[in-house]
């Protein structure tokens, strides 16, 4: 090979290596999980931890201000404690669900995961996650003497009865309810004062609100249509079906009913279902979909893809139908250039719909971040009651719990309401835990059966929404997905019907009085 | 002695025979270990109500009668998957066979070969990364399909065209465009440039060139290659769904759903294994009839030819 040769050759080789070192990544900084994990090699336990994406270490909330590096403070107080033991804070995925599945199947998933605990009710029968009732009534050593849960774990849960409703239909309670977050309309007042509006008292003067910005040339309210899928569906579900609920809600659970009153399960929709509701001959249905269709014209074009926050900061958006998380980052932002405020969706009038409950809209939001016990924590003996394992994993979960623990995560960045007695609510969280004081939804719909029921709607609903389906055409989807969901529920959930139908013929009198009953129920 | 000597052949031969069946052995045991008994796994469990982690329920045929007559999402799926399938054999069978022939015709060899190599670099692209730099630079909302029509003050045609269910499924079909950077290419061009110079030749004298030649003496002589094509766009239009899996995942709506993806949630989403082996055991069966029909009623060019 000549010089010239290897000189050319040379010289392209280094700059590549230069290029690879240009582009390496920085170094990981202290707080991240990978660090944390590879610092603690030498621990006699290890507990693996998903705390989820808004406590997660080194997360960012909002894209502003500090990192997160609570969660991680409280585990080093945790290792420094308990010698011996590792806190491994295993990162949070995006589709958390199937990488749950796969871990829990193969007995390797985090000791303790966060997911939505209606999620975790589809999967309590094959012994994947861990009941907490035992532990809940037990004291927490980490609290003081006299302090609530000193006595009993469940004392120190500030909303009791949205805590307890997270009790799983077997009657077994598997998530410690962290923290709470609520849903508002984020609205521009110097918008609102220019075009001459008001925060609205009920949905006749929402909309009328809404088509007066729009008129003004602002796009008057930012969605996703996720949230038409879940939150509208809801709320509007509820605003149509609350005055009938005496007639129809077949199952009153002592446990549940204090925060969910006249809350419809699967087996009690499967049964109305039979009977004709939430099909095309039900007309409070039709209203249902035909009411989120007319809410949605005064929505943002793009409910699929558009960046929701982006058109709110920019002043093209007038209003934000969102959770709590981004008053942390209005707040944040020294350039936002407006005053804005939070309000709830107001009630339905008979203006609205023939078929309007007329009471105060209700709420969707409530239990935040919930935390489950999976059966990797009791994989060391394979039995709960004698696992050293799962009671390090309770006690951990005991300290994230402890007042001052608490504090310092959950209040670290105004994103969520605090769940724990005596810890305070930071000011921007105070709309919302104001709002949270409100009733709770009849159904959390799309999440009554399992993910493809949630899918079906998720998928054909925009389609509605955006005029590509027609009503018929949607009801036909919705009345397939429903029988369908039936049919694997019925088979998987071995449903008893036979209380249902007694309840069900004492109540026939209460329908009687009842108008706008599905066809073959009319009195 | 003459006995002997046919006796030693014949245990010579043995001897390479059952050495030959030996090494053949392993194979053909990881063969049945990782193909056919995952088929006959799969065949098994989709005659029961299978959820990962829960009880196994036998339940016959019921999740073959479910996509065949309940599930909603069958139908538009099977519809989807022969437009699209349709769509890649028109596609694959016609374009790359004509870049072919436009190879073989070049005078000089160094500019076939500089060609060749042009037309066959993009198969080194990741697929994954042609799938993002459509859907994320070319279809999205500020995509240069869209910059592109601003540009030319058309701006009531942009839109998301990955999103729009008007639009997806032709958004979908025309991913890869001019869809000509792959190995079909190269197959055609062997095909073509296989053609006997007689053949070539005779068709000169005929006075048979042009586009009258290409219709009738090389489509015919690259026809074993264009059935190879049909086999491979048909199984893979069958079977495949991850290309749609990363860029729509399925949608919008069902517009571009098909029935692997139908399997795919089903098995790794919904937790429906035995349902998700049904709907793939269907899907193996109509793409071993579809071969069968191909094997026997699509002639190669051999065959053709043994016929004249």
């Amino acid at each position: 090979m000549s010089m010239g040769r290897v000189m050319r050759h040379g010289c392209v080789a280094l700059t590549a290596l230069a290029g690879v070192w240009l582009l390496l990544p920085p170094r990981t900084t202290a707080h991240t999980p990978a660090a944390r994990t590879a610092t603690h090699t030498n621990a006699r336990l290890t507990l693996r931890v998903m705390p989820g994406p808004l406590y997660a270490p080194g997360i960012t909330p909002g894209g502003v201000g500090t990192p997160n590096r609570a969660f991680a403070d409280v585990c080093a107080a945790y290792e420094r404690l308990h010698p011996g033991v590792a806190i491994s804070i295993e990162p949070s995925l995006g589709a958390v669900r199937e990488y749950l599945v796969t871990q829990l199947s193969a007995g390797k998933a985090p000791d303790i995961v966060m997911v939505n605990v209606e999620d975790v009710w589809a999967d309590v029968h094959k012994g994947w996650y861990v009941p907490l009732d035992e532990y809940l009534t037990q004291p927490n050593p980490y609290c003081a003497p006299g302090q609530p849960g000193s006595t009993q774990w469940w004392d120190q849960f500030k909303y009791q009865a949205i805590s307890r409703a997270k009790t799983a239909p077997d009657g077994k309670m598997y998530c410690i309810t962290y923290d709470m977050v609520e849903t508002g309309i984020f609205y521009n007042k110097d918008i609102f004062r220019a075009v001459g509006v008001e925060v609205p008292q009920t949905w006749d003067e929402f909309e009328t609100t809404m088509t007066n910005l729009r008129a003004a040339g602002y796009t008057p309210l930012q969605m996703l249509a996720t949230l038409y899928v879940d939150w509208a569906v809801d709320l509007f579900l509820d605003q149509l079906y609350y005055s009938i609920l005496p007639g129809i809600d077949l199952v009153q659970d002592p446990v549940r009913e204090p925060y969910l009153q006249g809350y419809l399960d699967y087996d009690e929709i499967c049964f109305l279902f039979d009977r004709g509701f939430f099909t095309r001959r039900d007309p409070r249905y039709r209203e249902l979909w035909q009411t989120i269709r007319r809410f949605r014209q005064f929505a943002n074009k793009d409910i699929v893809c558009e960046d929701m926050l982006r058109a709110f900061v920019n002043q093209r958006a007038a209003m934000l139908w969102s959770a709590s998380p981004p008053c942390y980052r209005l707040d944040a932002d020294p350039e936002l250039g407006f005053e804005w405020g939070v309000f709830y969706l107001p009630r339905f009038t008979t203006n609205t719909s023939r078929f309007a409950s007329d009471v105060e809209m209700c709420v969707i939001g409530g239990a935040g971040v919930q935390y489950e016990v999976t059966s990797s924590a009791y994989a060391d003996t394979g039995d709960p009651a004698t696992s050293p394992r799962l009671a390090q994993t309770i006690d951990f979960l005991r300290f994230l719990t402890a007042p001052e623990n608490y504090a310092k995560i959950v209040n670290e960045h105004p994103l969520m309401i605090p769940n724990i007695v005596g810890v305070p609510v930071l000011p921007l969280m105070e709309p919302f835990a104001e709002i949270l004081q409100r009733r709770y939804t009849t159904t959390k719909w799309c999440y009554t059966f399992d993910l493809q029921f949630l899918d079906v709607i998720s998928r054909t609903l925009p389609l509605y929404l955006d005029d590509h389906m027609t009503l018929d055409e949607l009801l036909w989807w919705q009345e397939r997905n429903l029988t369908a969901a039936r049919r694997r529920f019925a088979r998987r959930k071995h449903i008893d019907f036979a209380p249902l139908q007694r309840r069900w013929d004492e109540l026939a009198s209460v329908r009687a009085t009842m108008a706008g009953l599905p066809a073959a129920e009319q009195p | 002695m003459n006995t002997n000597a046919r006796t030693a052949r014949l245990v010579l031969r043995a001897r390479r025979a059952l050495a030959c069946y030996a090494v053949l052995l392993v194979p053909l045991a990881l063969l049945a270990v990782f193909v056919y008994l995952p088929v006959v796994w799969a065949f098994s469990k989709s005659l029961f109500e299978f959820e990962i982690g829960g009880e196994s329920t036998f339940i016959g045929l019921s999740n073959y009668i479910e996509f065949l007559a309940a599930d909603p999402t069958t139908y538009v799926g099977l519809v989807n998957m022969l437009i699209f399938t349709g769509a890649a054999v028109a596609i694959r069978l016609t374009v790359p066979l004509i870049v072919a022939k436009l190879i073989v015709s070049l005078q000089g060899e160094r500019w076939r070969h500089v060609y060749r190599v042009v037309f066959l670099l993009p198969v080194v692209v990741s697929g994954v990364a042609v799938l993002l730099i459509w859907s994320g630079l070319i279809y999205s909302q500020n995509g240069l399909l869209n910059e592109f029509l601003r540009v030319c003050g058309m701006e009531r045609w942009c839109r998301t065209w990955l999103g729009d269910p008007s639009t997806a499924m032709a958004a979908v079909i025309f991913i890869g465009f001019p869809w000509v950077g792959g190995f079909e290419v190269l197959i055609y061009y062997a095909g073509l440039s296989a053609i006997p110079d007689s053949v070539n030749e005779a068709a000169a004298l005929e006075g048979c060139t042009g586009l009258r030649k290409f219709l009738l003496i090389d489509v015919p002589m690259v026809i074993s290659q264009l059935k190879l094509m049909l086999v491979l766009t048909i199984i893979a239009g069958i079977q495949g769904f991850q290309n749609l899996l990363i860029i729509t995942r399925g949608g919008p709506g069902y517009a571009t759903f098909v029935p692997g993806l139908q399997m795919y949630y089903n098995a790794f989403s919904y937790q429906r294994f035995g349902y998700a082996c049904a709907i793939g055991v269907i899907l193996f069966l109509l793409i071993f009839g579809l071969t069968v029909i191909n094997m026997k009623y699509f002639k190669s060019s051999e065959e053709l030819q043994a016929a004249a």
